[in-house]
């Protein structure tokens, strides 16, 4: 419980400081650090005979510098960040695995044009060797994701984000194809489902596994 | 002895926090009790310097913090080095050396 003779540093702290900018989490354990600081501080100069008013006012100059502190707390942790969280977690990682999907998607239909290909199938062609390629690009995606510091959901996304473009893209023909066609061809929506969107799904999460797991933290050596 | 306001001052502090932190891991006020009272208070820090470059070396990697309750029972960030820390050391150590032996021969200023 907070003794009343003393300042209550969170508060003042917080008046002072905030906002910072920064995450919730973060903000509050910025706040109780400068707090506990400044109470250590007042302590120690109440046990060296100065006068509880004239430690507590040393004190609140000391925040007073507060605008120099927020934004020197904002550099710090912010500093030479060239893209936000949100981008270095989920849109970057979500945009390299698209690339790499669709990319190879795209040469392997390529190749598979080739005229000395021709008469084989496209599925021994493309779809075989896309779902062996696709477990690398599902990987690239979440561990891009989990060095960013995202959590578990952001790396499932990142890996699995070729796949919900493509289920929006599929989603959205089969609801035209039953808009316009009225008579559903319900196996080959089947087929679309399962080869288009099941088991690439399932490489992509293959490949993202290993980096779904939790993050050791840095230790203190 | 007159407080070293300067760029080698800021530039220096680095290496203090990080030689202090090798020895134990420490809390914000000690780090700043620390390094006045070793340096017989040529190097001090303010609220405002301290935890801004605690947060920037804690973001490189060197440092990393943990809540611990202190000798008090209060609850306390401490901050102790990293293995990648430890690593960055040793060449921030040789680099000062480097630079007071090339003051030593240039202006006859000596390694402290």
């Amino acid at each position: 419980m907070h003794d009343e003779s003393t300042p209550d540093w969170k508060v003042l702290v917080r008046e002072r400081l905030l906002p910072l900018g920064l995450p919730e989490q973060e903000e509050q354990q910025v706040v109780a650090e400068l707090a506990a600081h400044l109470e250590d501080c007042y302590e120690e100069q109440i046990e060296t005979g100065v006068s509880e008013s004239a430690a507590c006012e040393t004190k609140l100059n000391e925040l007073f510098e507060t605008r120099r502190l927020a934004k020197n707390i904002q550099r710090a942790k912010y500093k030479e960040e060239l893209m936000n969280p949100r981008t270095k977690q989920l849109w970057l990682p979500s945009l390299v695995s698209l690339t790499a999907a669709m990319g190879s998607l795209m040469i392997l239909i390529l190749i598979s044009l080739q005229p000395r290909f021709l008469g084989r199938s496209p599925l021994q062609m493309v779809l075989l060797p896309w779902l062996a390629l696709l477990p690398f690009c599902g990987a690239a995606g979440a561990w891009l994701s989990r060095r960013g510091g995202a959590d578990l959901v952001a790396r499932v996304v990142s890996g699995l984000f070729p796949m919900i473009v493509l289920f929006s893209l599929v989603g959205t023909l089969i609801v035209t194809r039953l808009i316009v066609l009225a008579r559903p061809h319900l196996p080959f929506i089947s087929i679309w489902i399962a080869l288009g969107i099941i088991l690439p799904s399932a490489a992509l999460l293959i490949g993202a596994a290993p980096f779904l797991k939790a993050t050791k933290s840095k230790g203190i050596a | 002895m007159k407080r070293i306001r300067s760029q080698i001052a800021r530039g220096s502090a680095e290496l203090a926090i990080l030689v202090l932190l090798a020895e134990q891991p420490l809390y914000g006020f000690e780090i700043s009790k620390q390094i006045e009272e070793k340096t017989g208070g040529a190097l001090y820090f303010t609220l405002a310097s301290l935890y801004p470059m605690l947060y920037d070396l804690e973001k490189r990697g060197w440092i990393a913090g943990r809540w611990e309750p202190n000798v008090a029972g209060r609850d306390r960030r401490y901050y102790g080095l990293t293995p990648a820390g430890k690593k960055e050391l040793a060449p921030l150590r040789r680099e000062w050396n480097f630079f007071f032996q090339a003051l030593d021969r240039l202006a006859g200023v000596t390694n402290a």
